[in-house]
């Protein structure tokens, strides 16, 4: 195997695969990465058993300037490997593979040989064929992510909590995520096949990754999923992910359909408040910031409190507030979360008494995204 | 040597504090375990004086027919499970009878309190 490249495209290619390789995997050769070179061109692979991502680098895009010399594949050592490539001298470089595995890499007047291992012992990616192709806007698929991965759980005693579940029926993607503290749900139209149904839980540690290694220059994702596997091919990546194993619980009945007293916000103008309260309860054992809201004087004060620190209370800016009165309690870390997931936006808030779940959701356009946040076990 | 002694009871230490960090996961584990078993036995218990309520309440009034209750705000059962919430205790199906993390709420017990019927 033999080849040289432009050195700056090769250092980035290699950075999105290094997402996927970990220090701590207890597989030896997954701390490597696979270089496998045919005629078409160079795949780059990374993995660590829950994520893989390939980056394909064609011989035919000559943006490239890939020459190849001989084809054949090699596992390189990851991070030696990359921290080499970043400093070579050049603008262009060469690997070659000689006898037993050892690879000389040159630039310039600089070479290296490392040693490489046998890519026949590098773990084979699940094969993925499906005709039922879910095209997703880069973008959409951004603003999903992070809208419902900061309610996924991060305790694995609960394991299926530590993904989002994707249920695709009828051209509907629901995404939903719980720690059982809170919940987040956004719902998409897909232009795509009616019968396509899909109901997966993907880790969402794998989705961030995802979302991170997908540059400003992609503009739709595909996805496809298999048994175990969901596979995202985004331009010339593929990214592969495991799926999470077993039932997700049943959340469409934890939104409540009705309300007894609703009241809108500004986002960012809560957002800031909530933040000002939260600097004392942060002190406080309990962390816990306390909400009322009183239709007849059309009045809504959020109070928070360190028995060390001292007091807060302030006087929300609001509009439509309506329905009974009510106090409510809260830990002011998942309102801030919530908040930020909607951005610059007006947001309406409903409550069913101060024991049950409250939501959030888009003024504008109420269907397709919520927020739900558990009160306190105050009684 | 002095050297010697100073490493040697350094070792000594050092697998002393393993053996009790060992001992505290023991613990810890019998811990939960207890704490569970304690809550499984408090619903039991609430179980248990229910049905003999029932059957107190049926032997009083052998012969008068049973008045149907209005309707209350939350059935006997769960009330108690509500007390059981609200004592630290998950009362949902995923985690039954486990203690709440640092106190979090959870909407799945909520939803078992609270909830309309399935
Ligand atoms: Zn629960």
């Amino acid at each position: 195997m033999q080849f040289s490249i432009k050195r700056t495209l090769f250092v980035k290619k290699l950075n999105d695969v290094q997402r996927a390789i970990s220090s701590k995997t207890t597989i030896p050769i997954l701390t490597g990465i696979k270089l496998a070179l045919t005629d078409a061109g160079l795949m780059l692979t990374g993995s660590d058993a829950d994520i893989s991502i390939e980056a394909f680098i064609s011989a035919t895009d000559e943006k490239n300037e890939l020459e190849i010399g001989s084809t054949g594949a090699i596992v390189l050592p990851a991070r030696f490997f990359s921290e080499i490539v970043k400093k070579l001298p050049e603008d262009t470089m060469t690997l070659e593979v000689k006898d037993n595995f050892q690879t000389e890499l040159r630039s310039g007047s600089a070479s290296f040989t490392i040693n490489g291992l046998d890519a026949n012992n590098y773990p084979h990616l699940p094969s993925i064929d499906t005709e039922k192709q879910v095209v997703i806007d880069a973008n959409v698929l951004k603003q999903l992510i992070a809208q419902t991965v900061i309610a996924v759980s991060t305790q694995e005693s609960r394991p299926i909590l530590t993904g989002v579940h994707l249920v695709l029926d009828n051209q509907e993607l629901l995404a939903v995520a719980t720690d059982s503290h809170r919940l987040s749900q956004r719902k998409l139209h897909l232009d795509i096949d009616k019968d396509i149904h899909y109901d997966v839980i993907i880790p969402g540690k794998s989705l961030l990754e995802l979302s991170r290694t997908l540059s400003d220059d992609v503009e739709t994702v595909e996805m496809r999923i298999a048994e175990n596997q969901v596979l995202f091919v985004a331009g010339t990546i593929s990214f592969y992910s495991r799926l999470l194993e077993g039932n997700y619980p049943e959340t469409s009945r934890l939104i409540p359909s009705s309300s007894t007293t609703q009241v809108e916000f500004n986002a960012p103008q809560l957002l800031a408040a909530i933040e000002r309260a939260s600097l004392l309860s942060h002190a406080s054992h309990n962390n816990v910031i306390k909400l009322t809201l009183d239709p007849a004087k059309d009045d809504v004060t959020i109070y928070g409190n360190s028995p060390d620190v001292g007091n807060v209370q302030e006087t929300l800016t609001h509009s439509n507030l309506d329905g009974e009165q009510l106090e409510i309690s809260f830990n002011p870390d998942y309102m801030k979360d919530a908040l930020r997931s909607f951005g610059q936006t007006e947001i309406q808030v409903a409550f069913t008494s101060a024991l049950r779940p409250f939501t959030l959701v888009p003024t504008e356009d109420q269907d397709h995204f919520v927020q739900l946040i558990t009160p306190v076990r105050t009684f | 040597m002095e050297k010697q002694k100073l490493y040697d009871s350094f070792v000594q230490l050092e697998a002393d504090a393993k053996r009790m960090l060992a001992r505290i996961d023991e613990m810890q584990t019998d811990l939960m375990q207890v704490l569970e078993r304690d809550a499984e036995l408090e619903i039991e218990n609430q179980h248990l004086r229910e049905r003999l309520q029932e059957i107190q309440a049926a032997a009083d009034k052998k012969s008068e027919r049973p008045k149907t209750a209005a309707a209350p705000r939350l059935s006997k059962s769960r009330a108690n499970l509500k007390k059981l919430y609200k004592a630290g205790f998950h009362v949902c199906n995923q985690m039954y009878g486990s203690r709440l993390d640092d106190d979090e709420p959870c909407a799945f017990c909520l939803d078992v309190i609270y909830g309309e019927r399935r």
